[in-house]
């Protein structure tokens, strides 16, 4: 451990509160991310003052400080390659308002999206963000990503929930930023900008975030298409034809074919699966979109059509899209399912130019990847499986992440939709936001002159993510 | 005692599971250990972790290390939870057997004797697990076979046995936890949940300090580890009602929820000598995960607490 000043964390935060045993620190060197490194110590802090004090001791020895959430992250934003600080913000868990006549909830940083939502719904209403991992993701972390979900195409992403914050910088001092209205037009707007920036910016210590009411009515609907461009054109068609759906996802035929290997579902083997859903208050608003989304598809050849209003019918007809995780997980026994440029965004007309693409690109490469995701929002999923204890298999991922990432910047694509830059995509976005990267330095730098908070990622990050840090895994 | 070096013999098989977990942390939630402690070493995946570091050499064996992976209750709720199929109990039981013999060799949640111990042998006939044996005129765990399930606990008729780690499922912490609730303005009603039977929601987060909730869920570790001085203490600290869950018929492996319906039983009787309604402690059985009928019990009960209105002690 690189020397720092334990003694004077723990008289901010307690002796229980400090953790700086090799194995701990070993824990909270990595997420979900294919990253790995390790802090200095970690520390978890209760309150407001206790994050303030220890900004403001970090700043004095420009020590790093890493804000982490649950450490779910799959791009390696909480692995803190410079060591120093990591600070897990899980104790400031409290729901601290919900407001239901100004429509706004106020929350701290360490809550998590599913026990939000559980608080909420008492009140007819939820918080539409939620991502996959809602069940341990935590508001912090999410307004870290600017993190969305498979309802990101009706209802939009964190940015779209936040109102307003409470966010501790640097120097240890607390700035409020935003409002709690639903408009505002007043300067900057500064909380959309820490919304999305990796905790390069600030702590955020409490957050106002907007919720919309639980839709009375839900209607599922399936279509399976033998030929992956007919269902992209259904997706731009859907799209451009002035229906909201509130989900629309694409299921390609290796995802398919992994569910049915491994989970034994039966699902007609076909080049691509739609889902798509649209909620409202009344019925006829429901049927409506319904309907309008089944003409498109069968316009464009699809098959098995098939919908539910029920909530059981509707868990069986997304059991394929929902068992697609752990069916990739458990495709074989030598592959491992890694996070590897994994969630780029397409204009709708290249969706399934992009999933054709990505096929193509793998089996050049000598991998699977498999191309699912919410297509309604633009939002192209992938999984790369390989053994990941093989050197040649990180040259093949390599090459094939940089292929990926150059199409997507042909079809004016962007890298990362909802799962933020970190280490893995750093060199990506850097490719694709070229000509602002001088002004995103020195946005950091009028916040972090001492670039203390979460060094080394987005424009900081190495340019080349297979040597930027340990990798989680053992090549022989 | 001699001890033998640390060597990972049990544990080099799981290497290319280790490479399938992908980390999600999806297990957080399920943890008791975790949940208690709130640090993410104490989760599942940390233990998965942990054992990697070792596997490949970035950690060195360490009694704290020993002390994070004995750390288990075999609920097995992570292992139901896990999105890539990783046995994780399996591998920490592996884990346990690596270190046993070992300098570094810790109890964590495994059961340990003290003096007081009457060598009635009680709980070596009770360990469904066949972890405790009695060997030249002592009782010892075998750490490896020991699943933390506390029947040895219970049994013991002179509390000489105790988890060396509970994570706050023990008596005298569930009993600071009943005092502690009890001493708000408008606290009501204990509710204890067994962790097989039961899912509560808000797991990791809390509303509003300044909330008054009307009642507490307390986890226990099995409906058979709820004596009756400790169902007894809530309705003692004024509470006005104290409801018991645990697992349907057939579904618990100690027979803990048989356990638990006779203490409530007997303990309804007792109220009702006392003239006291005896609808103040109710049982009601959970499945697993079914988060929407254990609400719906709690609602049921609160409902007729608040009809019964507070205790008043004579």
């Amino acid at each position: 451990m690189e020397k720092i000043d334990v003694p004077r964390l723990i008289s901010i935060v307690g002796e229980k509160n400090v953790k700086t045993d090799p194995a701990d620190l070993y824990v909270y060197g990595s997420d979900a991310s294919v990253h790995s490194a390790r802090p200095w110590v970690v520390v978890r802090p209760e309150n407001t003052e206790q994050v303030q004090a220890i900004m403001a001791f970090a700043n004095q020895g420009k020590i790093p400080v890493v804000t982490r959430g649950g450490g779910s992250g799959m791009c390696g934003q909480t692995v803190p390659v410079k060591g120093g600080i990591t600070l897990d913000m899980k104790r400031m868990n409290q729901i601290l308002e919900i407001n239901p006549s100004d429509v706004f909830c106020r929350v701290q940083p360490g809550v998590v999206d599913d026990d939000l939502n559980h608080a909420l719904k008492p009140f007819g209403v939820f918080y539409p963000p939620t991502p996959a991992s809602s069940r341990i993701a935590t508001i912090g972390g999410e307004i870290g990503n600017n993190a969305s979900g498979v309802r990101s195409v009706k209802y939009g992403a964190t940015r779209d929930s936040v109102l307003g914050m409470k966010v501790v910088l640097p120097d240890g001092s607390l700035v409020t930023l935003g409002a709690r209205t639903r408009v505002e037009a007043t300067g900057y707007q500064l909380h959309k900008l820490i919304v999305g920036s990796e905790g390069t910016l600030g702590v955020v210590v409490e957050a106002t975030l907007s919720f919309v009411p639980i839709p009375k009515f839900r209607c599922l609907g399936m279509a399976n298409f033998d030929r992956l461009e007919d269902a992209g054109a259904a997706i731009a068609d859907i799209m451009a034809s002035g229906v909201v759906p509130s989900m629309l996802e694409l299921v390609d035929s290796v995802a398919i074919k992994a569910v049915n290997k491994t989970m034994d579902l039966g699902l007609p083997e076909v080049e691509a699966v739609l889902l798509y859903e649209a909620d409202a208050m009344v019925k006829e608003a429901v049927d409506h979109e319904i309907n309008a989304m089944q003409e498109v598809c069968k316009k464009h050849g699809g098959k098995g059509l098939t919908s539910s209003y029920d909530a059981k019918e509707r868990a069986k007809i997304f059991m394929g899209r929902k068992k697609l995780f752990p069916a990739l997980s458990k495709f074989s026994d030598i592959l491992s399912s890694t996070s590897l440029a994994d969630d780029m965004a397409v204009p709708y007309s290249k969706m399934a130019e992009t999933a054709r693409t990505i096929h193509e690109i793998a089996k050049r490469n000598n991998i699977i990847m498999t191309a699912y995701g919410h297509c309604g929002s633009g939002c192209m999923h992938t999984k790369i499986l390989m053994e990941p204890t093989r050197q040649d298999q990180w040259e093949s991922a390599r090459k094939a992440v940089a292929e990926i990432y150059e199409y997507v910047r042909s079809v004016k694509g962007t890298t990362s939709a909802e799962h933020g830059i970190g280490i893995s995509k750093a060199s990506a976005f850097k490719a694709e936001k070229s000509d602002s990267l001088d002004l995103m330095r020195n946005i950091k730098k009028a916040f972090d002159p001492n670039n203390i908070l979460n060094p080394g990622k987005l424009m900081d990050a190495h340019d080349d993510w297979v040597t930027a840090t340990d990798l989680r895994y053992t090549i022989a | 005692m001699e001890t033998r070096p640390f060597e990972t013999k049990h544990l080099d098989k799981w290497k290319s599971n280790l490479d399938s977990c992908i980390r999600c942390g999806y297990c957080y939630e399920h943890c008791p250990v975790f949940k208690d402690t709130r640090w993410e070493s104490d989760a599942p995946r940390a233990k998965m972790i942990m054992i990697y570091g070792l596997l490949s050499g970035k950690l060195e064996p360490s009694t704290y290390i020993s002390d994070k992976l004995s750390s288990c209750f075999y609920c097995q709720r992570c292992v139901v939870a896990c999105s890539s199929g990783v046995p994780l109990t399996d591998i920490i039981t592996d884990a346990k057997r690596d270190f046993q013999g070992t300098e570094f060799e810790t109890p964590g949640t495994t059961s340990v004797t003290n003096t007081d111990c009457a060598l009635c042998l009680a709980c070596v006939r009770a360990c469904p697990h066949e972890a405790r044996e009695f060997i030249e005129g002592k009782i010892f765990t075998d750490t490896v076979k020991c699943q933390s399930c506390g029947a040895c606990v219970d049994i013991c008729p002179n509390q000489a046995v105790a988890t060396h780690l509970s994570y706050g499922t023990d008596r005298p912490s569930l009993n600071q936890e009943v005092a502690t609730f009890l001493g708000k303005d408008n606290a009501k009603a204990i509710v204890f949940g067994c962790n097989w039977s039961y899912y509560p929601d808000l797991q990791s987060s809390v509303m509003d300090p300044t909330a008054d909730p009307e009642y507490k869920i307390l986890i226990n570790m099995c409906g058979g580890r709820l004596e009756k001085p400790l169902l007894l203490e809530p309705l003692l600290q004024s509470a006005w009602g104290v409801l018991v869950a645990c697992c349907p018929d057939g579904d618990c492996e100690h027979d803990g929820n048989v356990k638990a319906k006779t203490h409530v039983t007997a303990l309804r009787q007792l109220l009702k000598e006392m003239d006291i309604d005896e609808d103040r402690i109710q049982l009601v059985q959970v499945a697993h995960g079914d988060k929407t009928g254990f609400q719906a019990a709690i609602d049921t009960f609160m409902e007729t607490v608040n009809k019964l209105g507070p205790l008043n002690h004579r």
